[in-house]
Order: C-alpha cells, then structure tokens, then sequence
C-alpha cells in the first residue's frame, strides 16, 4: 500500500520493467467520461487535463474515442439519465465523477451488464461492479507526519490546521495524522483549529491561538489551502516559521519558493491532483486492454519536495492549483501496486 | 369543425407527435436505441418522472401548483431506502402518513384560500429537511421487491413502455371516464357550479391532494427502484419537469383541462430530449436552453392551433 | 291545473346589502301548472329574488317555502334543488372543460356507477331533443368549444332534465339573451308544454313580448318590491313599462344648468360596431351619461374610448373608474395612499425613483377633498368601507391629469350619501371643463347627465339631450319595440 500512496511522481525508472505492449488492441474502444459538476477551479482543470491527456491519445491511436459529458444540472436523476444515454451511444467503457456515491447504482449496474466498463474517480460509486479510484486521505495526514518525523528527528509540538468541521474528509486527514503521530511517538500536538481550507480563516484562527501556545512549536500539519495563511500568522506574531506543510495552491507554493530562495526553507506538499481525471482515463483503458486490474485503487497523491517546487510553481496558473497529468505508465504502476 | 385536421384534433395530436419525431430523431441519431434493450434504458428513468407529473397534474387540475413535488419525491425515496427496508411497517405507515399530510395541504390552501403556490414552496423546503434528516448521507437499498419490479424484462415489450401505457391508462379510466372522476375536473372548470349542485370543495381538494401524494409515493418508490439507493436531493428537478410535462402533454394551468395520456406522453417526451441533446453531443452549458427551446416550440405550435381555432 | 295549494310561498322577504335594500318585503305565490313573468329595470331586485328563491342568498327576513315544507332556515342551492327547485343563471354554470353529458352528471348525482356515461347522455340528449328539436350538439362534445347560444341550450336542457329529483320549479334568468330567435320559441313553447304538464316555471326576460306571451301571471318589480301583479291578460307592453318606471318625475333642478354642446368643441366621437348604430359625442365639459340595460355594449365602448381604439376620436389623455371593483379597480395588498397615488406616479418622478413623500401628501390631499373616511391613507385600501374604497378609485382618476373620464358602472353597491356626494364632485369637475362618459345602470344617475346615449344590443338607440330625457323614454328605447 504504502508504495503507491508515496509514489508520487512516479519515476520511469520504477516502470522500466514493465511491459507496455497491450495483450489486446484497444484503437478501436470508445471511452466516455461522465461528469457531474464543472462549477470550480479544480473540476476545470480535471476537465482541461482530461481533454489533453485523451487528445492525444486519441491522435496516437490508443483510442478511437474519449468524449467528456458533464451535466447541467448536478442532479443525480440527471447524471443517471446521462449513464445510460452513454450506454446506448455504444462506449467500451465510461468513467465517472459521480453526484452521489449511491444514487447512480442503478445506471451503473445497467451499465455494468450491458457489458461497459465502469470506473469512477474522485466522486466515486459504491455498485460493486464498477472500478473504484479513491483517495486515501488518512494516508495523506499520516504521510505528513512522516515526513516531519524523517526532518525533525528529535520531534517537538505541532499545531494542526483542520479543515471545516464535521466533513469526512477533514475527520479522515485529521485521524490520519494523529495516527502518525502515535506511530513515531516524538511529536505532540499542542494546538488545533479549523482553517476551512481557506487561506484567510487559517490565518485568523492561527493567530487567534498562538500566545496561548509554547515558544518551541516545529511544525505545522495541514489540510491544504492554509499553509500560506499559517505562515503569515506566524509571521505576524513575530515567532520564528516551523515546518509548515504545504497544499497545492498557487499561493502557497510561491510563498515556499520566496522562503526557499531567501533562506533555504524547506518544507513538502500533498495533495490531490486534478489530473486524476486521467488516471482514471487510463485505468480504463488497460482494462478494456484485459488487464487485471482489482476493482479498488488508491490515488496517488500530488507530492511536492523541495528539488522539484520550481518546476511544479511554473506549471501552476496564478490563482490555480497545482496538477499533473498521468500516463499510462502511472496507471500501470498503481495497479500493479493495488493488486 | 370534426374532420381529421380539424385545430381541436391537432391541438390533442401534438403531444404523441412531437413524441414521435424525437423518438425518430433519436433513432436516427443513435440507432441502438431501436432494440429491446436500448429502449429499455432509454425509458426506464422516465417512469418516475410519468409519475410524478401524474401527480402534478391532479394539482393542476383543480387550479393549483405544486412546487413541492420534487422535495416530496425526493423524502419519499429516501423513507423507501431506509425504513421501508428495515421497517417495513413503519415505512409503510409514514409513506400512508405522507399522502395524509399532502390531503390535510389541501385542505388547508382551500379552507383559508392560500394561494398554493407559496404554501407548496413552503413545503418543498419542509420535504427537503425532512429527507435529509431521515438520510443524512446518500445510502440505504431499495428493497428487493421493488428493484424487482423496476428491472423486469417482460418478453417482447420493454418494462418501461407497459408501466407508462398502464399509467396512463389506469389514470384515464379514473379521472377522465368514471362518474366520480368528472365530478373532480369540473371543480377546475367551474367550482362555483359544482358547490351548486351540492358537491362539497373542500372534500374535491382533499382528494385531489391526496392523489397527488399517492402518486408521489409511487414516482419515490420508483425512483429507488432504479437507482437502488437514494439522496436527499435525489428528485430536486421533478418539480419543474413535472410542471412543464403536464403543460407540455396539452394540460392547462387553470380550467381543469388537463390528460393523464397526455402527461405521461409529455413527461416521456422530456425524459427523452435530454437523451436526443446529449446524442447531439451538444455542450452541456447549452443543453438547460435547448430543453427549453424544445418545450417553447411545442407550446408555440399549440398556441398556434389555438390561435387558428379562435379564428373559426 | 291544479290550483289547491301553491309550490312556491315567498313571504315578506327582505334582504339589504350595506346600505342597499334590494327587497323590500317581497311576498309572491307560484302555483303548480303556472308560468311567473318577472320584469322589472335593472336592479329592481328580480334577480337578487331569484337567487334568494334558488338558495343562493339567504334573505334577512321573510319565509320560503317549498312544497309546503319551510325551508328558510336551511337555504342552500342543494337543498333548493332537492326540493325541485332549478336555476338556469344569467352567467352560465356549466364546466367548460366538461363534456355534455358529464355536465350533466354534475347536476345529478344519481348518474353513476358503470354505464353511467350511457345514461348521461340519454338523459341530456333526449332533453335537449324535446326542447330544441335540431339542436346540432352531440353530448361528448366539450362544452367549452360550443357557441355560447348552444351552451345556453345545454344549461336549460339540464334544468328540466329529470332523475331522481324532481324539476317542480324551474326559474329562467333572461334564457333567451343569447339565444336567436328560433331557439327562442323553441325554448318558449316548451315552457308552455312543461307547465300544461303540471310544472311551474319563474321567467324573467326584457323582451316585453315574450313575458307577454309566454306568462300565466306576470309581477312588476321596482325598488325591490313587486309593484304589480296581475294575470298576464291584463297588461300590454305600455302597462308594463309604465308600471316599471314612474312617469311623472321630470321637473327637476336640470333644467338651470347651461346647454354646453352648442359651444363647446367635440373631445370624443365613438360608434358601437352593432349595424344601424347611432354615433355618440361628447363635448368638452359635458357629462355623457350610457344608459340602457346592462350588457347592451356600454362597457366596450368605454374600453374602445379608454384604449383610443380605432373607431373611437378621442381627443385628450383618459382615465377609468372601474365598476367591477375587486378585479378591476383597487390593488387589494396595496395601501390607500398606494392606490391613489398610483393613476398619477409620473408626476412624482425624481428620475428614476418615485418621491413617496409627495406622493403621500397628493393622496391625502385627495382624502379630504373627496372625503374618504379613514383615519391614515397609509392603511390598507381593504380596511375601508366599498363605498370609500370607490371614493379612492375616484379620487385616482380625478387627481390624474386625464382630461377626459369614464366610468364603467361605478355606483354599484355604493351608499346613498356617498353618491350625492360624487355627483357633485363630478359636476364641479365637468364645470372645469373635465369631461366624463359615465355608464349607469340607475335612472337617478342619468339626471345627472347633459346627454344621453340609449343603448340595446349592442348598439346605440336613442340619442337624448337633457331636455328630452324621461325614464319613460329611456326605458322604451331600452325595449325593443318589436318584442
């Protein structure tokens, strides 16, 4: 497990024994993406990765096909009618950003003995015939604690940066690092306060609760969208910067690469990159190829360390957030991982 | 003034034409459609959708509107995956409990003369809450004998064209040929008359009401059936395709003219432009306006005929 | 005939609405076997006498009887129906949406149960074969397709169509305004044969002549009371409107107020579309009174001269005070000073915002001219009495800077010392040169008016200066003299 929830950017060299020849030729397969929702940066950039990714799929012959259909609406009737349209529009395989976990079961069920391959990613469906590519978000918290653990071998206080109350994701990343921190056993988290994975509320709430906390705080563990935030409260209060873990902001990323030029900071970011949209694209296709692929697969976080901020900074839009585009190597690696 | 083209023959022909040329575009567009089974997956979702505007229309028909039936269907999905599974009894006793609720609306927007519109908008919120209280999170599972139902491959005939045929019929027989169902859609045409002649109103909403809680009941169920689980928000957009279903099936916002044929006609014809759209591979932030171009041209064509008719 | 014991006994029947006593003690006997003529000029109070008969008004004091049973306390339009009393309304009360012979399951409960579809139209067909024999309707058609004269036919074939309940009483309410005059005497012979069989039928008509013909008995109304009754023998058409309007009332203060019309210039011409038509005039300065039965075309001429529609001259911006107040007139959720403010809101422009200051003071200003009696015009218009809140509609045309002003009926259900006190507001305003198109329904009303315009069917009949103006020749002209 743990070698693909670190993976990161997968290295070539890790794939160099792989077969990339297809058991089956799939240039003949059609591959449909249904979306729900395309009303925020992140699902913009999903759809901008998928529309490159595939296009040149597409050009080069793997596909004959990779159309994406979002719905108007956001509403799961909606997206279900849309299923079934893509259903009868004759696609090998769709791959799915679901509405609802539940509610599109049945049309993916049709889909399912209808014979089309159905994978869903980020908003994923639980039918047990469908593929599922979810994010491992207790592994995310609990990798931020490992590296903090590796940096800081003698460990100290954290403050943690939580994101809005009572979501399942936050309770995840949270439950994620004080698992590591009960694994490595040097670190104690003296402060906790919800940042909404806003950059503004971050800061107030950060400074709201630093005089009440100890001089000697080493690190900060985060959600994402607050690293920036923590820092200017830090900074505000005159208090030296620990070790604030980054999300994949544009802001946040450019705040480390001033700090890293200015005094050699270092920190890492996680997060989840919108290019999963292809990920899931290509997990697709290798199934279609007749790869084995276990039904369950883990996203592989966007990590960002100090060597390769500068190239991740370029290629992250002012006010966007920071992406990658896998390849059919990244998928084969995850699901030579999972299985 | 009887004769096959006569504006009163058309005006009642153009629901099942207009059906017939979307249905011909979708086949050519995408001719798998033209099997057993695409016709199947074409329709299925429609189902629900007949039902519901069955609903509404028994709203319509004694001069109100219902805004609430998309937050209705939407609880009573949610009752249907959760209690009705593990509680048979009391889901069924709160779904009963909910047809009473919608008959008691009824009763109250003719007693204090409401206007139905804002009590039904009030309520829509009310289902909403309710729903999310009885499921927090999307879940729960249909129970079996209902996902039986909705999955049934009958030989030869697609599931969902019976269920819409016996639908349509079922209402027909009861609203527009029985005594008793006369009796309801002249209280829309002239309710003065029918207090007149000793027929009670309050006891003509009630029922009318009450009908369209039981078929709301039915759209939920149905619902669930196909999706397998349900979600709060899970019918949201059936208010507003129930209202333009039953318009669009040649029904009236007031007068009491209204057809059970003809609204589950309009409702499969609404279910089906979002399929012909996204055959289309039109883009999505365009598809919402060319629904409703499609339902603009239809109600312009009927306007049209009327306009003709007048002119007689 | 059977003249034993009568069907119908209406004892000292009273009923007020406000300050309007519309019966005034009205006692009449209908007899098995008979047919009642009921004449009278507008608001005489037959139909508010009949209404009170069907059940549909409950009279203030006085006993009703049925068939020998008191129904007063219990006045219904069921319980009348139960007891075989049938209304055919002036304003027809068929579903539109409803086929033939489903409306006629409506009024018969009795058709139900499998086959009843069968039955309702061998019930309604066959009535309306027996009264109007050619009649062209088939029962499955709907009747909101049918001419109105066909619906009509549909609504007086139901009425004697007989199930469970008995039709004893069958009251006619003008049943042969819309109807031509074939129909006419379908329906008239048929109320002749219905009663020989022993029924008895209460028919109300203008058209003098059919009452002539067709009654058995025939009772006067005027002022909600029943001036005279006698067998139908006894009266010619002259008796009749003699008996309806008073005759000798003419020397009146009129005759002191200055002919304009030969001096002043023309500010509105107008000719109803009805064939043969006279044309009206009105000059600047003048009060126009429309007269005639209501529904005889005054109300579209109004509209024609407010739209300045083509075949209306109209010189000169134009105000309305509408009659039917509730669906035409006042702004129910609105405040009085809203209401008034509203005919004038260009005046209190300050770009694009209204000044609701001045717009406040101009109301109020027109509370005490006019007199409206309400402690604040930022009350709602509802909290005021009708005959106030036609005072607010007046006061929004009259505050308006509309040269001239027509007035649909205005005076309907408005008290007696708040229509002295508009007639003079209107005078005062004619004398400044506002001039007014006033359709009334009330004789009284025309007194206050320069010229008279008569109208029937449709058409203008008569065209009578001041000084011609009689009630007599008003209500002639209002009859046609063939009838």
């Amino acid at each position: 497990m743990k070698t693909i929830t670190t993976l990161g950017m997968v290295t070539a060299v890790a794939l160099s024994g792989m077969t990339v020849s297809a058991i089956a030729d799939t240039s003949d397969k059609r591959i449909a993406l249904s979306n729900n929702y395309a009303g925020n940066s992140w699902r913009q950039a999903m759809l901008g990765s998928w529309e490159k990714v595939t296009g040149e799929a597409v050009e080069n012959g793997t596909v004959a096909a990779a159309d994406a259909f979002t719905t108007a609406e956001n509403q799961v009737t909606e997206q279900a009618a849309q299923i079934q349209n893509l259903i009868l529009q004759g696609y090998d395989a769709i791959v799915v950003n679901a509405a609802s976990p539940e509610g599109l079961n049945g049309a993916v069920k049709e889909a399912c003995d209808a014979g089309v391959v159905v994978v869903s990613f980020d908003g994923i469906v639980t039918e047990p015939c469908a593929w599922r590519i979810a994010v491992d978000f207790k592994q995310m918290g609990k990798d931020e604690v490992l590296y903090l653990s590796d940096k800081l071998s003698e460990g100290g206080n954290l403050l943690e940066i939580r994101g809005l109350a009572g979501v399942f994701v936050d309770d995840e990343i949270s439950a994620g690092i004080h698992e590591g921190v009960a694994e490595t056993g040097k670190f104690e988290i003296v402060g906790s306060v919800h940042g909404n994975w806003a950059q503004d509320v971050s800061q107030k709430a950060v400074a709201g609760i630093l005089p009440s906390l100890p001089d000697d705080i080493v690190g900060v563990v985060t959600q994402g969208g607050d690293g920036y935030g923590a820092a200017q409260a830090f900074k505000a209060a005159g208090r030296d910067i620990p070790v604030i873990v980054m999300g994949n902001r544009h802001d946040e990323l450019s705040w480390w690469k001033e700090q890293k030029d200015a005094s050699g900071y270092e920190t890492m970011s996680v997060s989840i990159a919108p290019g999963v949209s292809t990920l899931a694209f290509w997990v697709a296709q290798q199934i279609l190829d007749g790869a084995d692929v276990p039904k369950d697969l883990t996203v592989p976080f966007l990590r960002i360390d100090q060597d390769n901020l500068e190239d991740n900074l370029a290629n992250t839009e002012e006010g966007g957030v920071a992406n990658v585009e896998y390849t059919l190597e990244d998928a084969q690696a995850v699901i030579s991982g999972a299985s | 003034m009887n004769g096959l083209f006569s504006p009163r023959m058309l005006r009642s022909l153009l629901p099942p034409l207009s059906l017939a040329v979307l249905l011909i575009a979708i086949f050519y567009l995408q001719p798998r459609t033209m099997s057993y089974f695409g016709l199947n997956l074409l329709l299925n979702l429609a189902i629900p959708i007949a039902l519901a505007t069955i609903a509404q229309m028994f709203v319509l028909c004694v001069n109100e509107l219902d805004l609430s039936i998309g937050g209705f269907v939407s609880l009573v999905a949610c009752i249907t995956a959760t209690w009705l599974y593990d509680t048979p009894l009391l889901g069924i006793a709160a779904l009963i409990g909910l047809v009473a609720v919608y008959a008691a609306l009824g009763a109250l927007i003719h007693l204090r003369n409401l206007p139905s519109i804002v009590v039904t908008l009030g309520m829509s919120f009310v289902w909403l809450g309710l729903a999310v209280l009885v499921l927090p999170t999307p879940g729960g599972k249909a129970p079996e004998y209902i996902r039986t139902l909705m999955t049934l491959k009958p030989p030869g005939i697609p599931f969902p064209i019976i269920a819409s045929v016996v639908i349509a019929i079922v209402v027909h027989i009861l609203l527009m040929r029985s005594a008793w169902g006369t009796v309801l859609r002249g209280a829309g045409g002239n309710p003065r008359s029918l207090e007149r002649a000793g027929w009670s109103l309050l006891r003509i909403k009630m029922i009318m009401f009450a009908l369209a809680g039981f078929f709301g009941v039915l759209s939920g169920m149905a619902l669930v059936g196909l999706t397998t689980s349900a979600d709060a928000n899970i019918a949201l957009r059936y208010t507003l395709l129930s209202i333009a279903g039953v318009i669009l099936g040649g029904g009236e916002f007031v007068g009491g003219r209204v057809s059970p044929i003809g609204a589950v006609i309009g409702a499969v014809t609404l279910a089906l432009a979002g399929s012909f759209l996204s055959f289309l591979r039109l883009n999505p932030d365009w598809q919402i306006g060319a629904q409703g171009a499609i339902l603009i041209i239809v109600l312009a064509l009927r306007i049209l005929i009327s306009r003709t008719e007048a002119k007689r | 005939m059977t003249k034993d014991a009568p069907v119908v006994v209406l004892n000292g029947v009273e009923k007020s609405f406000g300050a309007v006593q519309a019966l005034r003690g009205v006692s009449l006997e209908l007899w098995a076997g008979e047919c009642l003529g009921l004449v009278g000029h507008n608001g005489a109070g037959k139909s508010t006498l009949m209404n009170v008969l069907s059940g549909n008004l409950v009279p203030d004091t006085g006993r009703i009887e049925v068939a020998g049973s008191d129904i007063t306390d219990r006045l219904t339009p069921q319980n009348a129906t139960r007891h075989g009393v049938r209304c055919v309304y002036q304003e027809l009360s068929l579903c539109p949406n409803l086929s033939v012979a489903e409306n006629a399951r409506i009024t018969h409960p009795s058709i139900s149960g499998p086959g009843w579809r069968r039955r309702a139209r061998a019930l309604i067909g066959g009535m309306l074969d027996t009264v109007f024999p050619g009649h062209g309707i088939s029962a499955d058609d709907i009747v909101g397709d049918l001419s109105i004269a066909k619906r009509q036919m549909v609504e007086i074939a139901r009425s004697f169509a007989v199930t469970t309940t008995e039709a004893r009483v069958v009251i006619l309410d003008e049943p042969t305004s819309s109807l031509d005059a074939v129909a006419a005497t379908k329906l008239l012979s048929h109320v002749r044969r219905y009663v020989e069989a022993g029924g008895s039928c209460v028919l109300i008509s203008h058209l003098l002549g059919e009452i002539l013909e067709t009654s058995d008995r025939i009772a006067v109304m005027r002022d909600g009371g029943v001036v005279e009754l006698d067998d139908a023998e006894h009266f010619n058409r002259d008796s009749l409107v003699a008996a309806m309007g008073s005759v000798a009332e003419d020397a009146r203060d009129s005759a002191d107020r200055p002919v304009i019309r030969d001096s002043a210039p023309i500010v509105v011409e107008a000719r109803p579309k009805a064939p043969d038509s006279l044309a009206l005039a009105a000059h600047q300065g003048e009060v126009v009174g429309l007269a005639g039965l209501s529904g005889q075309g005054q109300t579209e001429l109004i509209v024609d001269v407010f739209d300045h529609a083509s075949g209306a001259q109209v010189e000169g911006s134009v105000a309305l005070v509408a009659g039917d107040r509730q669906t035409d007139g006042v702004f129910p959720l609105w405040s009085i000073a809203d209401n008034i403010s509203v005919g004038s809101l260009q005046r209190f422009l300050r770009g694009i915002l209204i000044d609701q200051t001045q717009a406040r003071d101009f109301a109020d200003e027109w509370r005490q001219r006019i007199g409206i009696r309400t402690p604040d015009v930022d009350d709602p218009i509802l909290s005021l009495s009708g005959g106030n809140q036609q005072k607010a509609l007046f006061a929004r045309a009259l505050g308006s800077s509309a040269e001239i002003i027509v007035m649909d009926d205005p005076m309907r259900g408005v008290d007696v010392g708040t229509k002295q006190e508009v007639y003079g507001m209107i005078r005062d305003e004619a004398a400044q040169g506002r001039t007014f198109l006033w359709y009334t329904t009330e004789m009284d009303e025309l007194r206050n008016c320069d010229h008279v315009y008569v109208f029937r069917e449709g058409g203008i009949v008569a065209d009578l200066p001041r000084a011609e103006m009689t009630e007599e020749r008003v209500l002639h002209a209002s009859f046609r003299a063939d009838a």
